[in-house]
């Protein structure tokens, strides 16, 4: 019974008061002391001179996991030379699979204007890939191609709500057409923001130092668990090339248009139908008006939301100081009970949002009389398809 | 026979506890765990970033009609006393007339030049922050650094807003040029240095100061992956000279009882 109750990982009760001792053969000998404290240090002196350190451990195994999901993508875009003659251009980008259907998540400007998109894996399967949608204020773009699901390994996508800054972070890309390169570096900051070409502003940017180039936009930028907690984007650099100044779009922004993209093929966007202007206290002092800070509207849409809702733009040119602002619309104090300090704020409340819902809004008029208007935010219409 | 089953079930449990920690520890990609490295690094920035502001200077420069014109240039500052003394490159804050400086928190202060080195590229600049203690930085020792130790860069790149990038110690005891004086014994590092980081701290591993970043070589202006730092021993041999009385005026003081006695020697 004694025998039985012995667990088969063990040859002899580790808690007798004898202790633990390795099972050894009777045939053979006792290891003298001498001999063991021996095998100790070269034990010891071989793991110190030959490993790696955890960190990069970790850089390699995070590198050997996931470049597999690392695509390359190479477009072709027609322009016209000096002479008018049609010629194709191509540019490089990188891109992440996020699934094994075969979506990629890239950058808008990588496949901007492309004729054809071929996407290269990282065994060196070529494939033309087809666009699926995109979405230029965010400035990210989903791509599909058709290669089977055993070639297709996916980038897990994180959270970016909760990265610190000094943080490791990886980039995998394909910086100047070169071909899959890793770069490694820190959060440098967090909560950026960014224009995106089309003016619209990216929020929430993580900065970093690691090395980005132009050919690894649409790379993941990955965190030391292996999930993607952006998308290399942009770089800030007099000259193009890295000087360790790096931006990516927060995978939170990306997880919340992805699922548009893949079936509508765009992000709709709730849309005040308005344009905004910062109200400071002294433009408010100046101006005589009831309020001290706020969004002003300048000009609205025609019949758009606001317009729909009875707010009123601004009629009137005024001067203040160097600068002349137009005046006369209403000033836009709360929304949903929440103070309104600026302009920026309201877009970023309303981006929160979907169209179809309500805002409640407090506002400050011209005549100096104080109102609250329900706005049923619209769809904002898009420029022009990709 | 109860116990020889617990025992067995004990053994059981500890090599299974065993097998979990030993998988956490060594599996390297393990999941929600940061590596040693990161955690360092990410508790030095939090330990430091508040004693690192935002230094905007603005000189008054001639446009080509000689119509003079404000000119804001960005640098960074380490908050060196907890009573507002703020140290920074010369360059940073040399022939300004306005110095703005903005704390990690964001506020805004405007500060004053107590003390300036144009030889060792140093100043002292002051805020009066009356009820309220700012969290100074802890000086380290430069003498003691090597070659290839980890060091964190924490500015203002052209003006982007706090910053962090890292790197290592490329070289030490460099001496480099810079329009005409000649900067001594700086440590070389490849952590991204950019204009605006100018006056900023270079931290070790434990968070102490070990340096401020002070020059870049590069033929593009800006970072190439070598950066220049004053080390902190020089901070504080040239810094509290800066600061006393008898440190600034006294070689002032020498000169002028020099002349005085020339000149009765002279004249007697």
């Amino acid at each position: 019974m004694r025998q039985t109750s012995q667990s088969i990982f063990f040859a002899t009760n580790p808690f007798t008061p004898g202790g633990w001792k390795p099972w050894r053969p009777s045939s053979w000998p006792r290891m003298p002391a001498a001999w063991s404290i021996w095998l100790c240090v070269v034990l010891l002196s071989a793991t110190a001179s030959f490993a790696l350190t955890e960190d990069e451990r970790n850089n390699i195994e995070l590198y050997k996991r996931l470049s597999p999901g690392v695509v390359n993508i190479t477009s072709t875009v027609l322009e016209r030379d000096f002479f008018f003659n049609i010629v194709p251009r191509q540019g490089t980008g990188s891109g992440s699979i996020i699934d094994t259907k075969g979506y990629i998540l890239t950058n808008h400007h990588v496949i901007e204007d492309a004729r054809k998109l071929e996407v290269t894996l990282a065994n060196g399967k070529k494939y033309t890939a087809r666009f699926i949608g995109s979405d230029p204020s965010t400035d990210l773009a989903v791509l599909k191609i058709d290669a089977p699901s055993r070639y297709l390994s996916v980038i897990p996508m994180g959270s970016s709500q909760n990265i610190q800054v000094g943080q490791k972070v990886l980039a995998i890309g394909n910086p100047f057409g070169l071909g899959q390169t890793l770069t490694t570096g820190v959060i440098s900051s967090v909560g950026r923001t960014l224009r995106s070409t089309n003016g619209a502003l990216v929020e929430d940017i993580i900065q970093t130092d690691a090395s980005i180039n132009p050919g690894n936009s649409g790379g993941p930028l990955i965190d030391s668990s292996g999930k993607m907690i952006g998308i290399n984007t942009a770089i800030f650099s007099p000259t193009g090339a890295n000087v360790g100044i790096g931006f990516a779009i927060p995978v939170d922004t990306a997880k919340r248009v992805l699922q548009d993209l893949i079936e509508k093929g765009h992000y709709a966007y709730p849309w005040l139908g308005a344009t905004l202007m910062t109200l400071f206290p002294d433009f408010a002092e100046a101006l005589k008006l009831p309020v001290t800070n706020g969004a002003m509207i300048v000009d609205l849409v025609p019949a758009g939301p606001a317009a729909k809702a009875g707010l009123r733009g601004g009629d009137k040119r005024a001067q203040i100081g160097n600068s002349i602002i137009v005046v006369g619309g209403d000033v836009i104090t709360a929304l949903n009970g929440q103070a309104i300090e600026d302009a920026d704020s309201v877009i970023r409340e309303i981006r929160k949002m979907r169209p179809g819902d309500r805002i409640r809004l407090q506002i400050a008029r011209w005549d100096g009389s104080r109102d609250e208007v329900t706005v049923i935010l619209g769809e904002q219409p898009r420029r022009s398809r990709w | 026979m109860l116990m020889c089953k617990l025992k067995g079930w004990f053994e059981t449990f500890a090599l299974l506890l065993w097998t979990t920690h030993m998988l956490m520890c060594c599996h390297p990609g393990a999941a929600f765990a940061f590596t040693q490295e990161e955690m360092n690094t990410m508790a030095v920035y939090k330990a430091v970033a508040p004693s690192i502001v935002n230094i905007t200077a603005t000189t008054l420069t001639y446009d080509f009609f000689l119509r003079p014109f404000p000119e804001a240039g960005s640098g960074s500052g380490i908050i060196f006393r907890e009573d507002g003394t703020i140290i920074t490159n010369y360059h940073v804050v040399a022939g300004a007339k306005r110095i703005e400086v903005t704390l990690s928190d964001g506020s805004h202060w405007d500060a004053r030049i107590i003390g300036a080195s144009p030889n060792d590229d140093l100043a002292a600049i002051r805020i009066e922050v009356q009820g309220r203690t700012l969290q100074a930085i802890h000086l380290g020792d430069s003498d003691h650094l090597e070659v290839g130790e980890k060091v964190l860069a924490i500015g203002n790149p052209f003006g982007l807003g706090q910053t962090l990038t890292v790197g290592v110690v490329s070289m030490l005891g460099r001496n480099i040029r810079d329009n005409g004086r000649i900067l001594k014994d700086l440590i070389q590092t490849d952590a991204s240095i950019n204009p605006g980081n100018s006056g900023g701290a270079m931290v070790n591993a434990g968070g102490e100061l070990v340096g401020i970043n002070t020059a870049i070589l590069s033929p593009t202006g800006s970072s190439i992956g070598i950066g220049f730092a004053i080390p902190v021993n020089k901070v504080k041999q040239v810094v509290p000279g800066m600061l006393s009385f008898w440190g600034r005026w006294l070689g002032w003081i020498l000169a002028v009882l020099l002349v005085y006695w020339l000149f009765r020697k002279i004249y007697r």
